[in-house]
């Protein structure tokens, strides 16, 4: 087993309020891990904690075996780990430049960029939409263009924050085959989700969030 | 000379490329869009920090900007003055009765405008888009960037109504320009001159430019907001 990431005493608060008051979490490389809760139960917030997107009390913070100091994360590990949002926000621009946004904050540029793009947007079958203003997609085809935009960049770590949410039939069922796809190609992937079908996919494991505390389930 | 007269005769200093009152067209356009041109970074840069960012000093920072939104126009052009005449602290550079004065003059009233709209613009985005941009791996600069481009439509807004502060003032222009043919004399600085002296026709003139000038702003801004909207 190899360690990808490991936090030590999480807490967080808001006000008097203690929505996170985790001993310790551990992700293997090459795993998956639904993390399951009800409504308000800190899954978004822990994600979004682990992103780098919002500050928390943590005793310690590995990544790959190397210790860090979480709050500011170097940019190699910045771009080990890509969030997505429950409802992903898609700049005023394309799909295509959507997709590629990440890599040219990497550098990559030209053809390179380009045939990468293109890749992806074979993979989430979004070429259809290519001349699709972003803001004009329904829910399933931004969450595409996201995950798509999220695993052109092969990061060492997916957080996906409820991706099926609000989406039903056709839509939902393209999103899980990504995902599925995702977890057969062994990528590591933590999935905050009530989805009964992606929390069972094969090779899935749960924890579970409640009061405050993450259950291995 | 009866008004119609005076209209007739400033649509025939109008159309027949009258270069003196053309010349002072220039001058505003130029004085207008340099002056824009020095706010509008500036302005954009610190509404985006305002937007953004918790510093110490940042609450006061919005209040002073809020302020100099108010500020009128002559009040600006004295504390100006005062600066750069011979006895001013900056006299020393001798901008007092120059374009140069002029350009300063209109980039310091663009620029709470530029400031409060990038302010606004930023502040109302969708956190979202920076979010992403961060996650996605963009380092500080180009996450702005984006965010600024996500907010172009109400961020530009600002330029334009920077612009159209600049080109329609009149106290500033006149008290640190000096109002000197050929050299600051714009338009407003040209209507109140020409018009207190009785003679209207250059005045009507330009006083049709300026309209003509107004109503390009508001239609640009009307289409930028309607752009906007479409997203």
């Amino acid at each position: 087993m190899t360690s990808l990431l490991k936090l030590q005493r999480l807490r967080k608060s808001y006000g008097e309020r203690r929505l996170l008051d985790l001993d310790g979490l551990e992700i293997e490389t090459g795993h998956a891990y639904a993390v399951t809760g009800g409504n308000g139960a800190g899954k978004s917030t822990l994600l979004r904690i682990l992103a780098g997107l919002e500050p928390g009390e943590i005793a310690g913070f590995g990544f790959r075996g190397v210790p860090l100091t979480h709050g500011r994360l170097p940019d190699d590990v910045r771009h080990d780990i890509v969030y997505v949002h429950q409802h992903p926000y898609l700049f005023h621009t394309s799909v295509a430049h959507n997709i590629g946004y990440g890599l040219a904050a990497r550098g990559v540029h030209g053809t390179e960029r380009g045939r990468l793009v293109e890749e992806a947007i074979a993979w989430a079958g979004v070429g259809h939409l290519r001349g699709a203003p972003p803001a004009k997609l329904s829910g399933g085809e931004k969450q595409r263009v996201a995950l798509a935009r999220a695993k052109v960049l092969k990061p060492r770590l997916f957080l996906l924050d409820e991706p099926t949410a609000s989406l039903d039939g056709e839509a939902r069922g393209q999103v899980i085959a990504l995902i599925r796809q995702l977890v057969q190609d062994n990528s590591s992937l933590l999935i905050a989700c009530h989805d009964r079908e992606l929390i069972e996919l094969p090779g899935m494991r749960r924890f579970h969030l409640e009061s405050g505390r993450l259950l291995e389930a | 000379m009866s008004l119609l007269d005076a209209t007739g005769a400033a649509f025939r200093l109008l159309f027949g490329g009258d270069p003196e009152l053309w010349g002072i067209v220039f001058v505003s356009l130029k004085v207008a869009l340099l002056g824009l041109a020095l706010a509008a970074p500036l302005g954009v840069v610190l509404g985006y920090l305002l937007a953004m960012h918790r510093f110490p000093g940042r609450r006061t920072l919005v209040v002073l900007t809020q302020s100099l939104l108010a500020f009128p126009t002559v009040v600006v052009g004295l504390v100006l003055y005062m600066l750069l005449s011979r006895q001013g602290p900056l006299g020393s550079f001798a901008l007092l009765f120059t374009q140069d004065a002029m350009i300063l003059g209109q980039a310091i009233l663009a620029f709470p405008i530029l400031v409060a709209y990038t302010l606004s613009a930023v502040q109302g985005a969708d956190p979202r888009a920076h979010e992403t941009a961060v996650s996605l791996g963009a380092r500080p600069l180009r996450a702005a960037l984006t965010t600024l481009n996500e907010t172009r439509f109400a961020v530009l807004a600002g330029v334009i109504n920077g612009f159209g502060r600049a080109i329609s003032e009149v106290g500033c222009a006149l008290m640190i320009g000096g109002n000197i043919a050929g050299v600051t004399r714009n338009i407003t600085t040209a209507i109140a001159l020409e018009t207190s002296k009785g003679e209207f026709a250059q005045g009507i003139a330009l006083g049709m430019v300026l309209v003509v000038l107004a109503l390009g702003v508001n239609v640009a801004m009307a289409v930028l907001q309607g752009e906007g909207g479409m997203k």
